[in-house]
C-alpha cells in the first residue's frame, strides 16, 4: 500500500475517532430514549467555546479538560430536564422537531455571544508538529486526538458494562418498562446518559477545534449530523456500533477525498449523506443493530 | 398484607378495571384466573406502579406495621418495599448476560453479601442457569428464560411476588417444574400473586383464588372450592359437567 | 342548474350547485387583488417586497402542510427543491450573452435561451418535481424521523452538487443581478392558487386518503388506498410549489446562491406549520403570516442591540412552549368552524 493510502488512513483514523465520540454519545442517547438529539453535535461547539475561554484565562490542560467534560455533562442534562423529559410520550416527530429547535437555541445564542465570526482555535504549536512513522508523518494533535479517544472510550466501556449505572443503562435501552420493575429509576438513568453522551461530544468539541484550527457557533450542526450518520452505520442505539460507524465514516471520507480525482473533493458532504441514505435503505439496523424499528 | 379496594384502571381509552377488590394475606399463595382481557395483567401493572389507577387504594402493610398506599409510590418505591412483578412474556433483557440479568434484578440492593448469597442460592434453584451465566439472554429457550425471569425478580429478595402468567407457551415439564418452583418459594415465605390462564394448576397450588371478568372480581373461595365451582369448571376448567 | 347528484352529497347547510359555492372564494379572491391593488399605489417597494414575502412563505406553508400536515410525511426537503426550482429559473431568465461567459458548461441550446418569467418559473417547478420523483423512491421508504433526516440530507447533497458544478451554476459565487421579474401581483397569483390547490386537495378523495395514511397506514392500505401512490403525489406536489416559490424568490431579491434557502429555513417552515397546527390549511396561512411579521419586526431590533440570531431563538423558543405546551398547534388538523357555512363543508 503507498504511502499516500496509508496517510489518509491515518488521517481517517483520527476524523473517526472524533466521529466515534460524537456518535457514541448520540446512541447512548438515542438506546434509551428513542429520539435523535439535533443539539448533540451544538454541544461539541459548546466545549469548544468553553475551551477557548479557559485557555484565555490559561487554564491548565488537566482542568480545561475536567471543565470541558463537565460544562457538556452540564449541558446534556439541562437540554433532557428542560425539553427531552416533557417529550417523552409524544410521537417520535415532535421529539425531533423540538431538538432542532434546542439546535437552533443554542447555535444562535452562540451568535448572539459570539458573533457569527470564525475564531482561531490553536493548540500550542508543538501540537502540530509532525513525527515520522516510517513513510507516513503524523501530527501530535492526531496522536492525542486518536489517544484520548481510546482512552475515553475505555472508560466508558468500563462503565456501561461493569457498573450499576452502566446495567441500568442497558437495561432501559432494551426495555424500558421491565427495566422499571427491576427499581431501576428511569430519571436518573436518563440523565446519566445525557451527562455521559454529552461530555463526550463537549470533548469531541475541543479536539475538533484543534484539528481544523477554526471554529463558529454554528460549526457542531453538520459534524453532528455526520456523527449521526455514523452512528446508524454501525447501528443505531448500539454503543459498539457508533464507535465502528465512527472509523467507518472517518475512513470513507477521507479515503473518498483522498482517492478520487480531486475536482470531486468538495462532494464529501454529499458522499456522507448519499451514504446515510443508501445505509437506512440497504442495511437499516446498521451494521451491528439488533432489533428492527419503524425505518423502511 | 396487600390489599387491593375498589381499583378502576384505564389503559388508553379502556375502563379495564371496574372496581376490583382482592387481598393477599401474609404467606399465600393466590390465584388470580379470568379470561383473556379480564385484566388480569392490568391488576399486576397497577400494583407494581407501571400504571396509575384512576380510582381506588392499593395498601400495603410491611412488617413494621407501616401501611403504604402503593397508588401513590413509584415503581422504583414499590420494588424497594419488597412487591417484585414478574411480567408476562418473560421479558428478559436479551442482549444482556444471564448473570447481567441476575444483577439488574438486584438492582435496588445495598448489601452485597445478601446478594451473593442469594445468587448462589439461585444458581442452586436453576442449575441450568449457573451453566448458562455469561450467555447472553436472548439465547436461551423459552423454559430457561422463564427461569431467569422468575430468579431475576427473586435477586430482589421479595416479600411479595407477583407473577404473570409463568406457563405461557412453555412445554408441560417446563410448567410442572416451574410450578414445584413457586411452591418451594412459598415455603421459604415468599407471598405469591399468581396470574394464570392454565386455571386448573393455578387452583391446586394456590391457598385462595380470585376470579376477574369483565374488570371485575366475579367470585372468591379457597383454591379447592373454586375449582369444584360448577360455573369456574365450565368456564376456565374446559369441562362441561 | 342544479346536478341532482352533487346536490344529493352536498349538506343542506349549502346551496346546490356550484356557482354558490365558490362564490365565497372568488370573493376572498377579488378582496385580495384589491387589496393588493391598493398596495401597489400606496406603499413603497419595501412593504411591496415584505409582503411578497409573506406571501411567498404562506405558500411554503401550505404546501409544507400537505406533505407533512395532511399525509404525515415528515419531510424537512422544502428549501432542496426551492433551491432546484430557483437555480433553474435563474439559468433560464439569465441574459443569454452572459450566459455563456459565466456558466460555461451549458449546453448551447440553453446558453442561448432567455425566457420570460412564468415559462421559467414552470421550468424549475418541473426540475423540483423530477428531483422529487428520483428521490421520493428510495426516501419515502423510510418513517418518522429517518425521513426527517434523509431530507435534511437531501438539502445538503442538493448544496454540495449546486456548489461544485459551477461550470453551470457558478458555484459558490451564486448567481446575482439575475431579473427582478417577480411583483407582487406574481406572487399573489401564485399563492391563492397554491393555497386553493392545497384547499381543493384536502377536501377531495385524494386529501382523505392522505389523512388516513397519516392515521394508520395499514388500515388505509387495507382500504384500497395505494400508499405508495399517495405518500409520493404528496411529496412531488409540495416539491413542484417549493420549486416555483424558489424561483419567484429568486426574482424577488436577484439573488441566488447555495445556501440561500437552507436548513434554517427548513426549521422556519417547520415552526409555521407546528404553531398553526400540522395539517390545517388556516393555520399555515396564519401561522405564517404571523411569523413573517414578527421576523421582520424584530430585525430591526436586533439590529439596534447588537444581538444578531435574537429573532431566531424567539421563534425556536415559541415553537418549543408550543410542542410543549399546545402540541396540536393553534389549529389542530382542522379547519376553523366558522368557515364551513362560508366554503360550505365539503363531503
Amino acid at each position: 500500500m503507498s504511502a499516500y493510502v496509508l496517510q489518509q488512513i491515518l488521517n481517517g483514523l483520527t476524523l473517526g475517532s472524533l466521529y466515534a465520540l460524537v456518535a457514541i454519545g448520540f446512541s447512548m442517547i438515542y438506546s434509551i430514549v428513542r429520539l435523535i438529539n439535533f443539539a448533540h453535535g451544538d454541544i461539541a461547539m459548546v466545549g469548544a467555546f468553553a475551551t477557548l475561554g479557559l485557555v484565555a484565562v490559561d487554564a491548565p490542560w488537566p482542568l480545561t479538560i475536567a471543565t470541558v467534560l463537565l460544562t457538556g455533562g452540564l449541558a446534556g442534562i439541562t437540554i433532557e430536564a428542560v425539553v427531552f423529559r416533557s417529550m417523552r410520550g409524544a410521537p417520535q416527530v415532535t421529539g425531533f422537531i423540538a431538538t432542532l429547535a434546542v439546535s437552533v437555541v443554542i447555535q444562535n445564542t452562540g451568535i448572539m455571544i459570539f458573533s457569527g465570526q470564525p475564531r482561531n482555535f490553536l493548540f500550542p504549536s508543538v501540537m502540530r508538529e509532525r513525527v515520522a512513522l516510517g513513510p507516513v508523518t503524523i501530527s501530535l494533535t492526531d496522536i492525542t486526538i486518536v489517544t484520548m479517544t481510546i482512552v475515553l472510550l475505555a472508560i466508558l466501556l468500563i462503565l456501561v458494562k461493569r457498573t450499576r449505572l452502566g446495567i441500568g443503562m442497558r437495561a432501559a435501552a432494551e426495555n424500558l418498562q421491565v427495566a422499571r420493575l427491576m427499581g431501576i429509576n428511569i430519571n436518573r438513568t436518563i440523565m446519566a446518559a445525557f451527562a455521559l453522551g454529552s461530555a463526550m461530544a463537549a470533548i469531541a468539541g475541543l479536539m475538533w477545534g484543534g484539528r481544523f484550527g477554526q471554529i463558529d457557533p454554528l460549526f457542531g450542526f453538520i459534524p453532528g449530523l455526520k456523527a449521526f450518520v455514523a452512528s446508524v452505520i454501525g447501528g443505531v442505539g448500539s454503543l459498539g456500533g457508533a464507535v465502528l460507524g465512527g472509523y467507518v465514516l472517518g475512513l470513507s471520507e477521507v479515503l473518498f477525498v483522498g482517492l478520487m480525482p480531486s475536482e470531486y473533493s468538495g462532494y464529501r458532504d454529499a458522499f456522507v449523506f448519499f451514504l446515510l441514505i443508501l445505509i437506512l435503505l440497504v442495511l437499516p439496523n446498521g451494521l451491528l443493530g439488533r432489533s428492527a424499528e419503524e425505518r423502511a | 398484607m396487600l390489599e387491593v379496594s375498589d381499583l378502576h384502571v384505564a389503559r388508553g381509552a379502556t375502563h379495564v378495571l371496574k372496581g376490583a377488590s382482592l387481598e393477599l394475606r401474609a404467606g399465600e399463595i393466590v390465584a388470580l384466573i379470568g379470561g383473556n382481557g379480564a385484566g388480569k395483567t392490568t391488576t399486576l401493572l397497577t400494583i407494581s406502579g407501571l400504571l396509575r389507577p384512576r380510582a381506588g387504594r392499593i395498601t400495603f402493610r410491611a412488617e413494621d406495621g407501616a401501611a403504604h398506599d402503593l397508588a401513590k409510590l413509584g415503581a422504583e418505591q414499590i420494588v424497594r418495599a419488597g412487591i417484585v412483578h414478574c411480567p408476562e412474556g418473560r421479558q428478559v433483557f436479551a442482549s444482556l448476560s444471564v448473570a447481567e440479568n441476575l444483577k439488574a434484578g438486584a438492582y435496588t440492593r445495598k448489601d452485597r453479601d445478601g446478594v451473593r448469597a442469594d445468587l448462589s442460592w439461585v444458581y442452586e434453584l436453576f442449575p441450568i442457569l449457573a451453566e448458562r451465566r455469561q450467555q447472553m439472554a436472548g439465547k436461551l429457550s423459552g423454559g430457561e428464560q422463564m427461569m431467569l425471569s422468575i430468579a431475576r425478580a427473586l435477586l430482589a429478595r421479595p416479600r411479595v411476588l407477583l407473577l404473570d402468567e409463568p406457563s405461557l407457551g412453555l412445554a408441560p415439564q417446563a410448567v410442572e417444574t416451574i410450578f414445584e418452583i413457586i411452591e418451594q418459594l412459598n415455603g421459604r415465605g415468599v407471598t405469591i400473586l399468581l396470574v394464570e390462564q392454565n386455571a386448573q394448576m393455578a387452583l391446586e397450588i394456590a391457598n385462595r383464588g380470585y376470579v376477574l371478568q369483565n374488570g371485575a372480581i366475579a367470585n372468591t373461595g379457597t383454591g379447592r372450592d373454586l375449582a369444584a365451582d360448577p360455573n369456574v369448571k365450565k368456564a376456565y376448567l374446559g369441562m362441561t359437567q | 342548474m342544479a346536478n341532482p347528484h352533487t346536490a344529493a352529497r352536498l349538506g343542506p347547510a349549502q346551496e346546490a350547485g356550484t356557482w354558490a359555492s365558490k362564490l365565497p372564494g372568488l370573493i376572498l379572491l377579488v378582496a385580495g387583488a384589491v387589496v393588493i391593488a391598493a398596495m401597489q399605489v400606496y406603499f413603497n417597494d419595501y412593504i411591496l417586497t415584505l409582503a411578497s414575502i409573506v406571501l411567498l412563505n404562506v405558500m411554503l406553508a401550505t404546501s409544507l402542510s400537505l406533505t407533512n400536515g395532511l399525509t404525515g410525511l415528515f419531510s424537512l426537503g422544502h428549501p432542496a427543491f426551492m433551491t432546484v426550482g430557483g437555480y433553474v429559473a435563474a439559468i433560464l431568465t439569465y441574459p443569454a450573452r452572459r450566459k455563456g461567459f459565466m456558466m460555461p458548461d451549458l449546453p448551447e441550446s440553453v446558453a442561448v435561451q432567455e425566457w420570460s418569467l412564468l415559462p421559467s418559473l414552470l421550468a424549475g417547478g418541473l426540475g423540483a418535481v423530477v428531483l422529487a420523483l428520483l428521490v421520493g423512491f428510495p426516501v419515502l421508504r423510510l418513517r418518522g424521523h429517518y425521513l426527517a433526516v434523509a431530507t435534511l440530507g437531501l438539502i445538503i447533497i442538493v448544496k454540495t452538487l449546486v456548489n461544485n458544478l459551477d461550470g453551470y451554476t457558478r458555484g459558490g459565487l451564486g448567481l446575482n443581478g439575475l431579473p427582478q421579474l417577480t411583483n407582487l401581483w406574481w406572487v399573489y397569483g401564485w399563492t391563492a392558487l397554491t393555497v386553493w390547490a392545497c384547499w381543493r386537495i384536502k377536501h377531495s378523495s385524494l386529501g382523505r386518503a392522505m389523512m388516513a395514511i397519516r392515521e394508520n397506514e395499514m388500515a388505509a392500505s387495507c382500504m384500497g388506498i395505494s400508499v405508495v401512490r399517495v405518500r409520493m403525489t404528496a411529496f412531488v406536489l409540495g416539491a413542484f410549489f417549493a420549486g416555483i416559490a424558489g424561483g419567484l424568490m429568486a426574482h424577488l431579491i436577484t439573488v441566488i446562491t447555495p445556501g440561500t434557502y437552507s436548513i434554517l429555513l427548513a426549521f422556519n417552515l417547520i415552526v409555521m406549520i407546528v404553531i398553526g397546527g400540522t395539517g390545517s390549511l388556516t393555520g399555515a396561512v396564519v401561522a405564517a403570516i404571523g411569523l413573517s411579521l414578527l421576523s421582520e419586526f424584530l430585525r430591526p431590533v436586533e439590529e439596534a442591540i447588537e444581538l444578531y440570531g435574537m429573532s431566531q431563538v424567539i421563534l425556536a423558543l415559541m415553537l418549543l412552549l408550543m410542542l410543549i405546551y399546545r402540541p396540536r398547534g393553534l389549529f389542530g388538523s382542522s379547519e376553523p368552524r366558522w368557515r364551513w357555512p362560508v366554503w360550505g363543508k365539503r363531503q
